[in-house]
């Protein structure tokens, strides 16, 4: 017990005092999961708006693997993208295994499907006289998706976020991708890990109160977009 | 000029159909009113109208054109035609910008945007609202700007969908002014649909009936359920009542008892004075509960077991002089009823 308060105080202490090592895992895990989410979002919005905003055969089906693909386990994403970046995989050449791009790229396929999956529900839930009132105004099939658009962005701007949540916590990728090289690839969730490994835990615990602040943040931004989608 | 001409039009949902017209004609420049009961078909005739829904079959001819319901074809004409929905729903945005969108659409220029904007805001009695955000304002307010968006458009066709359903009583009545001045001003052709009969019939140039689909030649009023029975050669009974039994000639059937609607044509129907019922002369009596002025003639609401119209002269109603709560006599002609389904 002893333990746990004295490294929560030495912890608390570590972050009132902007430790320089904690900032750099800090500035490594944002900077990673921003990059991934930004591309995640340019490719799962409008993956999720075309699939939410045309009808075709095969929809539901998409929409199916798309629910699957949430519950994807980040070490089978992790070794999946190792055989292709690895020496002998087809995109060895690149010497992309334990860089943050390895990791960006994992978790991209982490968080399309969320994005997508999301933008989906974001945009079922327009109500259908929004599409009716563009068409009547004049409108084409663009603008008429511009509205819809528009009166969704709420939960789009909500399914980024939980994307970011996703992505800021999850270690397996990080770590088989990553390598949890110093001041590199190492992340708030791998050097977590390493300092449990290594019995040290005030930056341990440190990272995991700046984690907790950070998904706190998120969710609160979550439910403020979720509410302005439902109002 | 006539604005839509149809021929044999249908609209099927599965294999329900809701919508069958033979013939219609809208003419320019006019006021329509659809009535119906609910489920006749008037959102789904308005939506074809208003080219958002395309019928299962038939022909549909605007401005003397076929409408061939592709999707290139109905941008164009939807930019002559614009519907403002039952329930109209505004852009998250401000009232401005919801009237400024399908100006945009069209590529008017920005100060000529904002002119249209403020005056078609003044047509509605909204102008103050020019900043204000759509989603703040009243069911009242929200339908005024609803039409106001349409109406900035300068449409040929203007269609609303039960406009004064879910309004209070002024509110009505600034909606039914504003179809009013937007046809005598800019001659727009108004079609709107609407249960109320005696507004349909204050505002409008035509008054169209819709039931189960099909256009009746009635005003929505005096259509009765009974049991048809034959009574010799030519001659048949509809039986509405325990003691309401109505002869008429204008019909051919070879069924007996059979059950039917029919329509009873208020012009036809003559205020009597009192007189001993009798099962088999189409006579018969009741409280009068309604008595109102429209176009020159009386009105009268009596209820004889069910709730009978009468559109009569002045002179007629001079001769009977009925109070609202008295008793009256009605004698209903063969020839005033008619079997529509």
């Amino acid at each position: 017990m002893d333990l746990l308060i004295d490294s929560f105080i030495s912890a608390i202490l570590l972050v009132v005092s902007l430790d320089a090592e904690m900032i750099a895992i800090v500035g490594v895990s944002l900077k990673v999961s921003c990059a991934s989410t930004f591309f995640a979002a340019l490719i799962g919005v409008p993956v999720g708006f075309a699939v939410a905003f045309s009808e075709f055969s095969g929809k539901h089906m998409i929409i199916t693997v798309l629910n699957t693909l949430l519950a994807l386990p980040t070490v089978v994403i992790g070794l999946f993208v190792y055989a292709f970046v690895s020496r002998r995989g087809i995109f060895g050449p690149l010497d992309l295994l334990y860089t943050q791009k390895a990791i960006i790229v994992g978790q991209i396929i982490l968080i399309v499907p969320v994005v997508a999956a999301f933008t989906i529900v974001a945009i079922s839930r327009i109500d259908e006289r929004y599409r009716k009132t563009a068409m009547t105004l004049g409108a084409n099939r663009l603008q008429t998706a511009w509205i819809l658009f528009r009166e969704a962005r709420f939960g789009i701007v909500a399914a980024v976020i939980a994307a970011f949540g996703r992505v800021i916590s999850e270690v397996g990728i990080s770590m088989m991708l990553g390598g949890n090289i110093k001041g590199f690839t190492r992340t708030m969730t791998t050097a977590m890990a390493l300092e449990y490994d290594k019995g040290a835990f005030t930056l341990a615990v440190a990272l995991g109160i700046v984690l907790l602040g950070l998904s706190f943040g998120m969710n609160l931004l979550f439910h403020f977009f979720q509410g302005r989608t439902h109002s | 000029m006539t604005v839509y001409t149809i021929t044999q039009l249908t609209k099927r949902f599965g294999s329900r159909t809701v919508l069958n017209i033979p013939n219609l004609t809208i003419e320019d420049g006019r006021i329509y009113a659809l009535l119906g009961p609910n489920g006749a078909g008037k959102t789904t005739l308005l939506n074809i109208l208003g080219l958002l829904d395309a019928p299962t079959s038939g022909q549909v001819h605007y401005l003397g054109k076929p409408v061939r319901f592709n999707e290139v074809q109905l941008q164009v004409l939807r930019k002559e035609v614009v519907m403002v929905d039952q329930h109209p729903i505004l852009f998250s945005t401000t009232v401005f910008k919801n009237l400024e969108f399908g100006l945009k659409i069209r590529r008017i220029a920005k100060k000529e945007r904002e002119r249209i904007i403020e005056e078609t805001l003044d047509l509605v009695d909204m102008r103050s609202f020019i900043r204000a955000q759509a989603h703040r304002l009243s069911g009242g307010e929200t339908q005024r700007v609803a039409l106001a968006r349409g109406l900035a458009l300068s449409p040929k066709v203007f269609l609303c969908d039960e406009p004064t359903a879910s309004v209070d009583a002024e509110n009505q009545t600034t909606i039914m002014n504003i179809l009013r001045r937007i046809n005598a001003d800019k001659k727009i052709t108004v079609l709107f649909t609407t249960h109320d009969r005696s507004r349909a019939a204050d505002l409008t140039h035509h008054t169209l009936v819709l039931d189960n689909g099909r256009l009746i030649p009635t005003a929505y009023e005096n259509v009765v359920s009974g049991r048809l029975f034959r009574n010799g050669q030519r001659q048949y009974r509809c039986r509405i009542r325990e003691n309401i039994s109505l002869a008429f000639t204008h019909y051919h059937s070879e069924v007996d008892n059979q059950r039917v609607r029919i329509f009873i044509d208020p012009e036809m129907v003559i205020p009597t004075e009192i007189v001993e019922l009798s099962k088999d002369s189409n006579r018969t009596q009741g409280r009068v509960v309604q008595i109102m002025s429209e176009n020159g003639k009386i009105r009268m609401v009596v209820d004889i077991g069910f709730r009978l119209t009468l559109l009569i002269s002045r002179d007629d109603y001079e001769k009977t002089r009925p109070l609202v709560g008295g008793n009256v006599g009605v004698y209903i002609p063969p020839d005033a009823i008619r079997v529509i389904g």
